[in-house]
């Protein structure tokens, strides 16, 4: 685990990783969640409704942004203040996924900076992007 | 100065989320709904990159209102 202070934290400094589900974690989320909606946890709904599987839940493939941050960038002293995400395309259970994030805009005065982060499948297919605001703690 | 007001206004409506505030060179923290710690640093650094600036937390400590807000982006403008 990284363990940045705002000192070390410049314009341009990235980090990323590799991560990727199976369906016990979709269920896994399905049940700490409780969000049962068909599409992601009954294989049978999702290919009627068109897509080859059941669909990992976006909050799920996000969830990789809150280990960009808290482990990677800026890691041990992270405070999460704030994401924008957009998702662009659906995942799929044992689908490589490739995390990446760079520092994009510090705030001196308040010691908070901006990354922005996407998550790509092997072929570069976005997945998702990302805003992510980050500050601080035991400052 | 009426031209950042209104600028500024534009900021806090999309910030706050709240799309018909008006603001006054009277308004601050304490009359304007939701303008809590973390929505001034949100309000703040949207602030710098709309006119390119960058605050010291000592000037941002002073600040009484948007009136005071409003001098201080005019000083810092034609210091550049």
């Amino acid at each position: 685990m990284n363990a940045y202070r705002w000192s070390d934290i410049h314009v341009g400094l990235q980090h990323g990783f590799e991560a990727s589900f199976s369906p016990a974690d979709v269920s896994a989320f399905a049940a700490l969640s409780g969000d049962a909606n068909p599409l992601h946890v009954d294989a049978a709904y999702a290919v009627a409704a068109g897509y080859p599987a059941p669909v990992i839940f976006g909050m799920l493939s996000a969830s990789l942004y809150s280990r960009l941050v808290g482990v990677y960038l800026p890691g041990k002293f992270a405070l999460l203040q704030g994401i924008d995400l957009d998702f662009s395309s659906p995942v799929f259970a044992g689908e490589k996924l490739n995390v990446s994030g760079v520092v994009t805009y510090l705030n001196e005065a308040y010691h908070r900076f901006e990354i922005k982060a996407t998550i790509r499948k092997d072929d570069g297919k976005l997945v998702s992007r990302a805003m992510i605001r980050v500050g601080f703690h035991g400052e | 100065m009426d031209n950042i007001l209104a600028e500024l206004q534009d900021i806090f409506r999309d910030i706050l989320d709240q799309p018909d505030l008006v603001l006054t060179r009277a308004s601050n923290a304490a009359n304007v709904e939701d303008w809590d710690s973390l929505a001034h640093i949100n309000l703040v650094t949207s602030i710098e990159k709309h006119y390119k600036i960058k605050f010291a937390l000592g000037e941002l400590q002073e600040l009484k209102d948007v009136g005071d807000m409003i001098d201080l982006i005019q000083a810092k403008l034609a210091a550049k």
